[in-house]
């Protein structure tokens, strides 16, 4: 029982992760239309400037959180700004190769800048653990479920009762209506950017502050976070939540198990239980649980 | 009279004719004797090697291309047709030591399989959903060949004994009229005609009926089947062929390098592809060529000459801020946007042009 | 007309492909003599040439980088003592593998033509890639890995006790003063592939000279980022000791996954698991108290081994911001091997690569000045490999974070272990 629960325990931490990773996507996606694949590159960027303020700037570690999620914020919109824009009325499939493209940037960029050894990242948690009722839990784990509760209530707060929220929210119903009502398109895709971008970097950071340290290959995790998204449904951030959880339940308890039940269908299988339990969740609801339904006309 | 103009077309069969113009003649002819004199012009190892890594990526491309330029369906997962491909050939070339025709076909064969059982999904999912699940379907079949050590040796990877004989002939090691030929100029020979073949096939196949139909999937799939074109079907048979053609490239790529394993088959490669043909320009098999080996020869010419640029760091410990595989990332992905940026319709786009511009010339204004 | 166009065509190309010819024989060391070897692939009479394929990018370049600088620094040592001979100097032509078989096999290609032989070919899968091509190209080479496989290959030239002899000697250790015994679960943690495999065999081997069964065995494939299930089926199944074979980034994550879990076995990591960084991170309350390293060789800057002295002036002179590290030496220990190879071609006259090959094969015992156990050189089928291995602690006051605990021991049960061609 005790495993069980670990795992499980482990199971929300992960699945926290992956649903800041997929609401980033989500709310790029619904304001935007893009699937930002460069996600991974700025979770990846976000951690190290993490680092930078913490390590090397000495500032303490909470501040040097929200810093990092700042200026992740900034990147992200001068990204839209600067190369999105353009992209305007492109294909789809255009933009989705500029993401990719612009991923392939900003590896190297951080690889050139801080090297590719594993980087200790100063935090008040590092493996810490606690004792719960029989069950040895880790610090770092605990408060990323935490902050993560914390943003995903404060992300629905912002977009039900804020104006800027209402604005984005009216802008990716209807960008034309929207903009006659005097919405600025470009403000909304900047902060769509930025919001995802700072949603990155928070996964990254409690990442990165945990055993594993901070490498380059941090960034992979966004893709284990696409399923998430599209098991919830493209443009649903409820869903991505949700999508976030499960996959990262279904991850923990398989990986938990994986000698005892799981060793018919080879080693590490957990790697991909996100995406078989995507492509099952795919053909029963093609548009993804909560995601709406394409309506397509002539 | 006066002759008609050279670019007046009577009927449509001559509108279709692949090498109608004389231009066009002049142009296959050039082809071809670059290709049978190349080799013996350029002996050099490492470029004939980057040459056919080219070719064997134009083989390649020219599958995506079918199945994103013309069908419309995007497809992350080419890298795993690849490497089924080139388990199979070591399989049946290798281990049972069959001859060239047979190892390559067999790898289509088995690439046609299992495009087959992909491209049902094709018909339940679109756009976006279908991007993801085919990504998915890399990191499937990554955990497949690192568990699969019988035929894969797993995280070792495996040797690839395919030979290329063709009966009596080993393309590896020619000899005609008393002059050995080296490896990599056999295998030129070898992946270049094979490049010439699939895009004529592939081209035969995208201007009649079939192409048309592609295209209208592509452009609308419901107003197709309204006018009587079956989406799905072509849909399926886009992912076979695209497949089976990716795997006779992944079967060509195993059995030139020798050793493959799990981590050449990675989402990097299938993205690498998808850069090609939007580089080369998507919707044309010229396109799919260029884009191979613009793309194909970039990586190389860096290497060779990161000792020259500036900030490289070519050495341990040596002084440079980058390393040329991150370079090599970098430029890669900066090509990309600027392409995607500047000129979407690819290389094939800009060739485009230039013809329009001399075909209407001297009135092209 | 165009029958003869055509026809006209077609002459003229086979007489273009007349002239041009194919690629023909290549020349094989045009002739020497003894102590004056001709000119070849690599050598122009001056400067040999010798290849080194490492990651100098990625996850292992942390092994790469100091050992490519071990590489250097000996090479420029002897460069300025006049080179191989007196007369000729050696420089190296460094081509980047991140660690990838495919790569490997690449590189390979790239520059085989341009060296006499490969100093360094780092990582046990793409020493196995690229092995079918040494024997095709009959080139020898140096890897930078301890498999027992490489000491029955007339091209490969390996330094330094194999991995499966520091298995063995790390059992004996702990089962006599690691303060353990037979009836201890002992379990593994394998990276999933050759090199983990290595690790495997050797624990295998004493296990069955020591009568232990091994209770549980976790794979892992490298670059992994979460093990907290193979740390939770260790736990579970109650391992009092874990022989550990992974690379350091891996390494890292798995203590720090262990001591979060208060997972607290006994570890052996095997040589290449442990790297500097890791005595300075968080991590390093832990180590010192649950991880002991099995290497060879001895702690940096430890004057008591003869080697040591000259390695550290080297490395102060010619490679000053070096920090210390035992890949540095490995690679300095390398360097030294080709060196004795390369005297022996000079001595012999013929720097080709198959003259390499013989004088491999006709070298006899390579000392390592204490920094590595001696090597029995000589034809493949008699090689004897050294059988002594040491055992270190993480201690972060220590330069590179290892204190030695029993130095340059050799076990009964290593002494035994035979070393067989196989079959690849």
């Amino acid at each position: 029982m005790n495993a069980f629960l670990t795992n499980v325990f482990a199971g929300f931490a992960l699945g926290s992760t992956y649903a800041l990773v997929a609401l980033g996507f989500v709310v790029i996606y619904k304001s935007t239309g893009v699937i930002n694949f460069a996600q991974g590159g700025l979770l990846a960027l976000g951690a190290y400037l993490g680092y930078t303020f913490s390590n090397n700037l000495a500032v303490a570690f909470g501040f040097a959180v929200v810093l990092a999620c700042l200026s992740a914020a900034v990147v992200g919109a001068s990204v839209e700004r600067l190369v999105l824009r353009r992209m305007v009325g492109q294909p789809p499939f255009a933009v989705i190769m500029i993401t990719i493209g612009l991923l392939f940037v900003i590896d190297p960029l951080i690889t050139a800048i801080w090297g590719f050894d594993n980087l200790p990242v100063d935090n008040p948690w590092n493996i810490q653990t606690v004792e719960v009722g029989g069950l040895v839990l880790g610090v770092r784990d605990l408060w990323t479920i935490g902050l993560t509760a914390a943003v995903v209530v404060a992300f629905f707060l912002f977009f039900r009762h804020t104006r800027l929220g209402l604005a984005m929210r009216a802008t990716a119903f209807d960008p034309e209506a929207a903009l006659a009502q005097g919405i600025s398109a470009r403000r909304v895709y900047a902060t769509s950017w930025a919001i995802a971008a700072a949603l990155a970097t928070l996964a990254g950071i409690t990442l990165a502050a945990g055993p594993g340290g901070l490498s380059p290959s941090i960034g992979f995790i966004a893709f284990a976070a696409f399923p998430a998204m599209i098991l919830g449904g493209l443009d649903s951030p409820a869903g991505a939540v949700l999508g976030g959880l499960a996959i990262g339940l279904a991850e923990a308890l398989t990986r938990g198990y994986q000698d005892e039940l799981f060793s018919w269908a080879g080693a590490n299988v957990s790697l991909i239980v996100p995406y078989l339990l995507m492509i099952v969740i795919l053909l029963i609801r093609p548009y993804g649980l909560l995601g709406t339904k394409d309506v397509r006309r002539i | 009279m006066t002759k008609p103009h050279r670019n007046l077309v009577r009927d449509y069969a001559q509108d279709l004719r692949l090498f109608g113009s004389p231009l066009a003649k002049t142009g296959l002819a050039l082809m071809l004797v670059t290709l049978v004199v190349l080799p013996t012009v350029v002996q050099d190892d490492f470029w004939l090697s980057v040459l056919i890594y080219s070719g064997i990526t134009a083989i390649g491309a020219i599958g995506l291309n079918l199945l994103t330029g013309y069908c419309g369906q995007i497809s992350l997962g080419h890298a795993f047709f690849i490497g089924a491909g080139a388990y199979c050939a070591a399989v049946v070339g290798g281990d049972a030591g069959l001859p060239l025709p047979l190892w390559l076909l067999a790898s289509a064969a088995v690439g046609a399989v299992l495009g087959g059982l992909i491209g049902p999904f094709t018909l339940r999912l679109r756009g976006h959903y279908l991007a993801i699940v085919t990504l998915g379907l890399i990191f499937i079949g990554e955990h497949l060949w690192r568990n699969l050590r019988g035929v894969t040796g797993g995280n070792n990877g495996t040797s690839v004994g395919a030979q290329v004989t063709i009966g009596p002939v080993d393309l590896g090691a020619l000899e005609i009229a008393g002059e050995n030929y080296s490896r990599n100029q056999g295998y030129f020979w070898l992946v270049w005609t094979l490049v010439a073949i699939v895009a004529l096939l592939a081209k035969n196949l995208v201007r009649t009926r079939p192409g048309r139909a592609l295209r209208a999937v592509r452009d609308h799939d419901q107003a197709a089947e309204v006018i009587g074109v079956r989406a799905g079907r072509y849909k399926i048979g886009a992912f076979m062929v695209s497949s089976a053609i990716a795997a006779m490239a992944g079967a060509l790529f195993g059995s030139y390098q020798q050793h493959v394993s799990p981590d050449d088959w990675t989402l990097l490669l299938s993205i690498q592809y998808i850069a090609i043909i939007i580089v080369g320009g998507l919707g044309t098999i010229f396109g799919s060529i260029l884009g191979a080996i613009f793309v194909g020869a970039l990586p190389a010419l860096i290497d060779e000459y990161s000792g020259v640029l500036p900030g490289v760091a070519t050495e341990a410990g040596g002084d440079g801020f980058i390393s040329v595989f991150a370079l090599n990332q970098a430029i890669f992905g900066l090509l990309i946007v600027l392409f995607l940026v500047f000129e979407p319709r690819g290389l094939a786009g800009i060739w485009v042009r230039i013809k329009a511009y001399f075909k209407a010339w001297p009135f092209s204004y | 007309m165009r029958v003869t166009t055509k026809g006209a065509l077609a002459l003229s190309l086979t007489l273009v492909l007349a002239a041009c010819g194919g690629a023909g024989e290549d020349d094989s060391g045009g002739g020497g003599s003894a102590g004056v070897p001709g000119t070849t692939a690599g050598f122009d009479g001056k400067t040999i040439k010798l290849g080194v394929l490492t990651p100098l990018s990625g996850t292992v370049a942390v092994i790469g980088q100091p050992l490519t600088a071990g590489n250097e620094v000996w090479f420029e040592a002897l460069n300025a003592k006049g080179g191989i001979g007196g007369k000729y100097k050696v420089a190296l032509v460094q081509e980047d593998t991140q660690y990838k078989t495919d790569l490997a096999v690449q590189k390979y290609n790239k520059i085989k033509s341009e060296v006499v032989a490969f100093t360094q070919v780092l990582g046990t899968a793409p020493t196995l890639a690229v092995l079918p091509q040494l024997r095709t190209d009959k080139m020898l080479a140096a890897p930078a890995s301890l498999d027992a496989l490489w000491v029955r290959e007339d091209n490969l030239l390996p330094v330094g006790g194999p991995y499966q002899v520091q298995a063995i000697n790390a059992m004996d250790y702990y089962l006599s003063d690691g303060g353990g015994s037979k009836s201890d679960k002992i379990c593994t943690m394998i990276q999933d592939d050759v090199y983990g495999e290595a690790g495997q065999q050797g624990i295998d081997f004493a296990a069955g000279k020591y009568g232990f069964t091994v209770a549980n065995t976790q794979k892992f494939k490298i670059g992994t980022e979460n093990y907290a299930g193979q740390i939770g089926a260790l736990a579970g199944a109650g391992c009092q000791m874990v022989f550990l074979v992974a690379t350091p980034s891996d390494a890292a994550k798995i203590w720090g996954t262990a001591a979060q879990a208060r997972f607290a076995p006994q570890w052996i990591g095997q040589s290449p698991s442990y790297t500097g960084a890791l005595a300075k991170s968080a991590v390093a309350p832990y180590m010192q108290q649950s991880v002991l390293i099995v290497a060879e060789g001895t702690e940096w800057g430890d004057n008591s081994v003869p080697g040591m002295k000259d390695m550290v002036a080297a490395a102060t002179k010619y490679a000053s911001d070096q920090e210390p590290d035992y890949y540095f030496a490995f690679g300095y220990n390398q360097a030294r091997a080709m060196t004795a190879v390369l005297e022996k071609a000079v001595e012999l006259g013929d720097l080709s690569h198959e003259g390499m090959l013989k004088a491999a094969s006709r070298l006899g015992k390579v000392g390592f000045d204490g920094l590595a156990g001696d090597y029995g050189y000589g034809p493949a089928e008699t090689r004897n490999p050294p059988r002594s291995s040491t055992i270190f602690g993480v201690d972060p006051s220590k330069p590179f974070g290892l204190k030695k605990v029993k130095y340059n021991f050799t076990s009964d049960a290593a002494k035994e272990f035979e070393f067989k061609k196989s079959d690849l």
